[in-house]
C-alpha cells in the first residue's frame, strides 16, 4: 500500500487567461482532456481519472492517481535467422556493438531468429510534464484565436499564468509563447476580480474549495445549478416562472465566475410591444431572461445573472443600471415599431427590388413574385384559397427591410406577421407570414396553419431550386445556404400534409420560374430530395428496408407523396403476414434467376405467347399484364394500396405452380429466352410498386 | 451636480490617467472619421516604425446613418470617443483599464463589470482584432481590442486598443437617460452651465437633415472619386511616396462613402465594391507608411 502511494500522485493543470468567449469554454474542457490523455498514453503513463473545469478565466484539469514514473520501455531488435551464416550474425553483433551472450534466440511465425532486447528506464513524470504541456498548448484548436504583445502562440485570449502541480509541488519548467518569451509553471492562480487576489494552492485537493471561497465556482455545472436554484427560489414565491432558454443559460454560465441572480422591472409603457420584440431585445443584447406567470403571460420583469457577490447596496445599484439600459433598448425598439407601423408593405416591397437575394438569382422582390406564382399552383393541394396563398407570398419578405428586423434579424417573419395584422391583412395571411420560417430544424414544430405550411414550403422550394440551378448544391460538409435543412423542412411538410404531389410536380413549377430546363439539374434535385425523404421516412417507420424498396421504384418521381407514405405503411403492415412472406420468397427467387442471367441488349422483352407450352406460363403472363394496368390506375389511388398488395399475394399460387411445372432453363434457346422474358416482365411490373428484393425477410 | 463627473471632467481625468501610464496625449485628427481607430496615430503607428507606441486622444466620430434629428435619447450622428492605443499590449492592460474607471468616479467593486466577447472588424480599413465589449451593469461602456491586422497587414507586436464611448460612459456615471441632458461643465444651469443638448442638439438636427435629405449625391460621388484619384496619384509617385497625405485621402473617401450610404444611394451590390475601394486605399497607404509598397 505504502509503495502504491509513492508511485502515484495527483496532478493539477490550470490555464489562467483573460476572459475566454462563453461559446468556446465547454469545448476547451473536452479538448484539454483529450489532448492530455493522448499525451500520457503515448508515453505509457497511467492514471485513474480526470476532472475538468472551465469558466471565463480558469480552464483546468485534475488528474487523479497518475503514475509518478513512466513505465520502463523495452525496445526489441530482431537479428538474422538462427541458422544464418556466421558473417550475417557477426555483422548484426558488430553494428549493434553486442556480444553473442547479450542476444537471445526466439521462435517466431517465420522461424527462429536472434533477438536483442534493450530496456530503457522510464523517466520521472515531472521530467516529462513540461514536454506534455507544450504539446497540449500547441495542439489546442480554438474556433478563433489571437496573438498578444510579442507572442507567436495563439490562444483564444491572452494566456497569463499556468499552474502545474504534481503531488502538491510545482513542476519546474516553462512553456514557450514567443521568441525568448516564456511562461513558467506556478502554484498560484487568481480570485474573482472583485477581490483580485493571488491565491496560492498548497494542496490540490483544496483547489476547488479554495477558489469557491474566493468567489470563483470552477465547475460549470455547479454554476448552472446555482443559477437555476436561485432563480426558482426567487420566482416560486411569486408564482412566476422563467421562460426556458437553454442556449442563453449555457452562455450566461460562461460569462460569470460567481453567479448572482437579480430581477429587474420593465416599464409598463413597453409592455404593449409584441412579446417576441421584448424577449429578443432582452435576450440578444442584454442576455436577460423573460419571466411569465403560470398562465404563460409575459411579466413586466426580467431576470439576469450578474458576476458578483450578493450585497444589498451593490445589487440595488446593478439592477437600477440594468433597468436603465433596458429602457434605452426598448425605447429604440418602440421607435422602430412606431416607424414600421407608419410604413407600408408597398413601400417595403419596393425596397426589396434593391435587395439582392443572391448573385444571379435576382432580388428579394423577384423571389416573392416567384413564390406567389408557385403558391397559386399548390394552393388547392393545401386546401387554401389561391388568392390568399398569393397574397401571403407577396407580403412574406417585406419585414426584411423593416427597421425592427434590420435591428433584430431573428424577428424575421414574426414582425411581418404582426405588421400584416395591424395593417388589416387577412388573419390567415398574417399568421402564415408569422410562421413561415418554421420548421427551423428537424426537431422544430411545423407551421400550425395550412397557409403557413404552404408559404414555408414554397419559400424553401424556391431557395433550393434556385441554388441548384446555379450549381450551388451542398458538397461534403459544406452547405452554406442550409439547403439540407431546407429540403428536410420541405419533406416534413410534404409528409405531414400527405400531399397528392409527386416530386416532379413539386419541382417543375419552380424550375419553370427560374427558366431552368436542364434535366441533370432536375435529377440532382430529385436525388437530393429522395435522400431527405429516406431519412424522414426511415426515422418515422423504423423500416429502412421498406422505405428503400418504395423510394427506389423506377417511376418514383411521378408517384404522389401521399401514396408513397401510405404504401410504406401498407407494406410494413403486410410484412408480418405469412402469405406476404411467401410472396416475398417467390419474388426474390425470380429476382435471383434474373440477376444471374445476363440479358444482352438484343433480347427484346416482348413475350411471345405462341411459344408458351404450359397453362402456367399463360397465367403468369396474364398476371403480369393485369398488374401493370392496375399499377397505373389503382396504384396511385390512396385506398388501393392494400388491394394492390393483396393482388400480389394472390400470385403466390400461380408462381409456385409455375416453378413446379415449368423449367426455365429449357434446352430450346427460344423457349428459354421467352420464359426469362416472361419473368422479367412480371418483375418489372411489380417493381413499379416496390423493389421487393430490398425488403428483409 | 458635483463637478467631478461632468462630461469635460471625465475627459480630463482619462487624459491625466493615461498620461501617467506613459501615453503621448494627442488631439483629434482634423477630418471626419467613423471611429477613433481611423486616426493615423492608431492605424499607421501600430505598423511602425517604433515597436513601442502609446497614445491617448479624444476623437469626434461621425456616423451619418445613426442620426435621429435629435429625437432619440441614445443615438447621435456625431459623438465622442476616447481612444487609448498601447503597443505592445501590456500584461496588466485589463487592470489598467479597470483602474482608469476609478479615476472617473466609477469603482468596479461597486458594479457588475463583464468582459463579453466582441471581435472587431473594419472592412474599410482591412483591420481586425479580438476582444470584448465591456459591460458595466449591463451597459456597454467600452470596447477592448487586441489588434491582429491593419490594412491586411499583421500587427507585430500586437497592440491593445481601448475605446471609451464617452457619452454612454457619462450617461452611466451621471445616471442620465437622455444624452442631451448630460452635464457638460459641472456648472449650475442658472450660472450659465451647459448641457450636452445646449451644445449639440442643433447640430444633430441640422446634420441629420443634411445627411439624410440635403447632401448633393452627385457632388459626393465626385468627391469620392477625386479622393481616390488623389490617393492613387500620391502612391504612384514612387520617388516621393507620401503615405500620410495618401491615407488622409482614404479617410476622406471613407466618410463620403458613409454619407452616400446614409442617402441610400448605394445598392447592395455596389456597396461591396465601394468598401473594397476604400480598403485598397487603406492598404496601399499602410504599405507606403511601412516602406513596403513596392515589394
Amino acid at each position: 500500500m505504502n509503495n502504491m502511494e509513492k508511485s502515484r500522485g495527483n496532478l493539477l493543470l490550470e490555464f489562467f487567461s483573460e476572459e475566454i468567449p462563453a461559446r468556446m469554454q465547454l469545448n476547451s474542457e473536452i479538448q484539454l482532456q483529450n489532448l492530455f490523455s493522448k499525451s500520457l498514453k503515448q508515453r505509457d503513463i497511467a492514471f485513474e481519472s480526470f476532472k475538468t473545469f472551465s469558466g471565463p478565466r480558469h480552464l483546468s484539469i485534475l488528474i487523479k492517481s497518475i503514475e509518478l514514473e513512466q513505465k520502463d520501455q523495452e525496445i526489441e531488435k530482431r537479428g538474422p535467422r538462427f541458422d544464418a551464416n556466421q558473417k550475417a550474425i557477426d555483422g548484426f553483433l558488430k553494428s549493434n556493438q553486442l556480444k553473442i551472450y547479450e542476444t537471445v534466440i526466439k521462435e517466431t511465425n517465420n522461424g527462429k531468429f536472434y533477438f536483442h532486447s534493450q530496456k530503457i528506464k522510464g523517466q520521472k513524470t515531472y521530467e516529462i510534464l513540461p514536454d506534455i504541456i507544450n504539446e497540449i498548448i500547441n495542439g489546442f484548436v480554438w474556433p478563433k484565436s489571437q496573438r498578444w504583445a510579442n507572442t507567436d502562440l495563439k490562444w483564444a485570449r491572452p494566456l497569463r499564468n499556468i499552474v502545474l502541480l504534481l503531488n502538491d509541488d510545482v513542476v519546474k519548467g516553462k512553456v514557450e509563447i514567443g521568441k525568448n518569451l516564456f511562461l513558467s509553471f506556478t502554484n498560484f492562480t487568481f480570485s474573482h476580480r472583485y477581490s483580485d487576489q493571488k491565491i496560492v494552492i498548497n494542496k490540490i485537493e483544496n483547489y476547488e474549495q479554495l477558489l469557491e471561497e474566493n468567489f470563483v465556482i470552477l465547475d460549470r455545472n455547479k454554476r448552472l445549478d446555482k443559477i437555476i436554484n436561485d432563480a426558482s427560489y426567487l420566482l416560486d414565491k411569486e408564482k412566476l416562472k422563467l421562460v426556458n432558454d437553454k442556449s442563453l443559460l449555457e452562455e450566461v454560465v460562461g460569462l460569470v465566475e460567481y453567479p448572482n441572480i437579480l430581477i429587474g422591472s420593465i416599464r409598463k409603457e413597453f409592455m404593449k410591444l409584441p412579446r417576441e420584440v421584448l424577449s429578443t431585445a432582452m435576450r440578444v443584447h442584454q442576455k436577460y431572461f423573460s419571466i411569465t406567470d403560470k398562465k404563460n403571460y409575459l411579466e413586466s420583469k426580467f431576470l439576469f445573472v450578474a458576476n458578483s457577490i450578493k450585497e444589498k447596496d451593490r445589487d440595488f445599484r446593478v439592477v437600477e443600471g440594468n433597468e436603465r439600459v433596458l429602457k434605452a433598448r426598448l425605447s429604440d425598439a418602440s421607435y422602430f415599431f412606431e416607424n414600421d407601423i407608419s410604413n407600408t408593405f408597398e413601400n417595403w416591397n419596393e425596397k426589396l427590388k434593391h435587395v439582392l437575394f443572391y448573385e444571379s438569382l435576382g432580388s428579394l422582390h423577384d423571389k416573392i413574385i416567384r413564390m406567389a406564382n408557385i403558391s397559386k399552383i399548390f394552393a388547392k393541394e393545401f386546401g387554401v384559397k389561391s388568392e390568399l396563398a398569393k397574397q401571403a407570398a407577396i407580403l412574406s419578405k417585406a419585414d426584411l427591410v423593416s427597421e425592427m428586423v434590420m435591428e433584430f434579424p431573428e424577428l424575421q417573419g414574426i414582425m411581418g406577421g404582426y405588421y400584416a395584422k395591424i395593417k388589416n391583412e387577412h388573419e390567415e395571411v398574417a399568421k402564415a407570414i408569422f410562421e413561415h420560417y418554421k420548421p427551423k430544424g428537424v426537431s422544430d414544430d411545423l407551421p400550425e396553419t395550412k397557409l403557413g405550411s404552404l408559404l414555408s414550403m414554397v419559400d424553401k422550394i424556391d431557395t433550393l431550386v434556385g441554388f441548384f440551378s446555379i450549381g450551388k448544391k451542398p458538397t461534403g460538409s459544406k452547405d452554406p445556404f442550409a439547403l439540407r435543412r431546407n429540403s428536410l423542412s420541405i419533406v416534413q411538410i410534404l409528409i405531414n400534409f400527405k400531399l397528392n404531389l409527386s416530386l416532379n410536380e413539386l419541382l417543375e413549377p419552380s424550375l419553370k420560374e427560374y427558366g431552368c430546363s436542364s434535366q441533370s439539374i432536375k435529377h440532382n434535385l430529385i436525388d437530393f430530395m429522395i435522400d431527405k425523404l429516406k431519412y424522414v421516412f426511415s426515422n418515422k417507420s423504423n423500416r429502412m428496408d421498406v422505405v428503400n424498396s418504395v423510394l427506389n421504384t423506377i417511376i418514383f418521381n411521378d408517384i404522389p407523396m401521399k401514396i408513397i407514405s401510405i404504401r410504406i405503411d401498407s407494406i410494413i403492415k403486410f410484412t408480418k403476414r405469412n402469405d406476404f412472406k411467401i410472396f416475398l420468397a417467390n419474388f426474390k427467387r425470380i429476382n435471383n434467376i434474373l440477376k444471374n442471367e445476363k440479358f444482352s441488349n438484343d433480347v427484346v422483352l416482348k413475350v411471345n405467347t405462341k411459344v408458351f407450352e404450359t397453362i402456367e406460363e399463360q397465367n403468369i403472363n396474364n398476371l403480369s399484364n393485369t398488374f401493370l394496368k392496375r399499377i397505373n390506375k389503382e396504384g396511385i389511388c390512396e385506398k388501393s394500396q392494400d388491394i394492390m398488395i393483396n393482388y400480389l399475394i394472390k400470385m403466390n399460387e400461380p408462381i409456385s405452380l409455375f416453378f413446379d411445372e415449368v423449367k426455365v432453363n429449357h434446352n430450346d434457346y427460344n423457349i428459354r429466352i421467352n420464359r426469362l422474358n416472361l419473368l422479367k416482365n412480371l418483375h418489372n411490373s411489380i417493381s413499379k410498386f416496390s423493389r421487393f428484393e430490398l425488403i428483409q425477410d | 451636480m458635483c463637478v467631478s463627473n461632468s462630461f469635460q471632467k471625465i475627459i480630463t481625468s482619462l487624459q491625466s490617467f493615461w498620461i501617467d501610464q506613459g501615453c503621448v496625449l494627442l488631439q483629434p485628427y482634423d477630418l471626419e472619421v467613423g471611429a477613433g481607430t481611423f486616426h493615423p496615430a492608431t492605424v499607421l503607428r501600430v505598423l511602425g516604425p517604433d515597436p513601442i507606441w502609446k497614445a491617448a486622444y479624444v476623437q469626434p466620430c461621425r456616423r451619418p446613418t445613426d442620426g435621429r434629428y435629435g429625437e432619440n435619447p441614445n443615438r447621435l450622428q456625431h459623438y465622442y470617443q476616447f481612444q487609448v492605443i498601447i503597443q505592445p499590449s501590456p500584461e496588466d492592460i485589463q487592470n489598467l483599464y479597470l483602474e482608469s474607471l476609478k479615476f472617473i468616479g466609477l469603482n468596479p467593486k461597486d458594479h457588475d463589470i463583464r468582459f463579453v466577447e466582441d471581435d472587431w472588424e473594419s472592412p474599410t480599413l482591412g483591420a481586425s482584432g479580438l476582444g470584448w465589449e465591456i459591460w458595466c451593469d449591463g451597459m456597454e461602456i467600452s470596447q477592448f481590442t487586441y489588434f491582429q491586422q491593419v490594412g491586411g497587414i499583421e500587427v507585430k507586436p500586437v497592440a491593445s486598443e481601448i475605446t471609451y464611448g464617452l457619452e454612454r460612459l457619462a450617461m452611466f456615471i451621471q445616471k442620465i437617460e437622455n444624452v442631451y441632458d448630460l452635464d457638460w461643465d459641472g456648472i449650475d444651469k442658472k450660472k450659465g452651465g451647459k448641457t450636452y443638448g445646449d451644445i449639440f442638439l442643433q447640430q444633430e438636427k441640422e446634420f441629420s437633415k443634411y445627411n439624410f435629405e440635403k447632401s448633393q449625391t452627385s457632388f459626393l460621388f465626385k468627391q469620392f472619386n477625386d479622393a481616390e484619384t488623389e490617393c492613387k496619384n500620391l502612391l504612384d509617385d514612387k520617388k516621393n511616396l507620401l503615405a500620410l497625405p495618401a491615407y488622409h485621402q482614404c479617410i476622406k473617401a471613407s466618410h463620403i462613402f458613409n454619407l452616400l450610404d446614409a442617402r441610400g444611394v448605394i445598392s447592395v451590390s455596389e456597396r461591396q465594391s465601394y468598401i473594397l475601394r476604400v480598403r485598397n486605399m487603406a492598404r496601399s497607404s499602410c504599405l507606403a507608411w511601412m516602406g513596403k509598397l513596392n515589394e
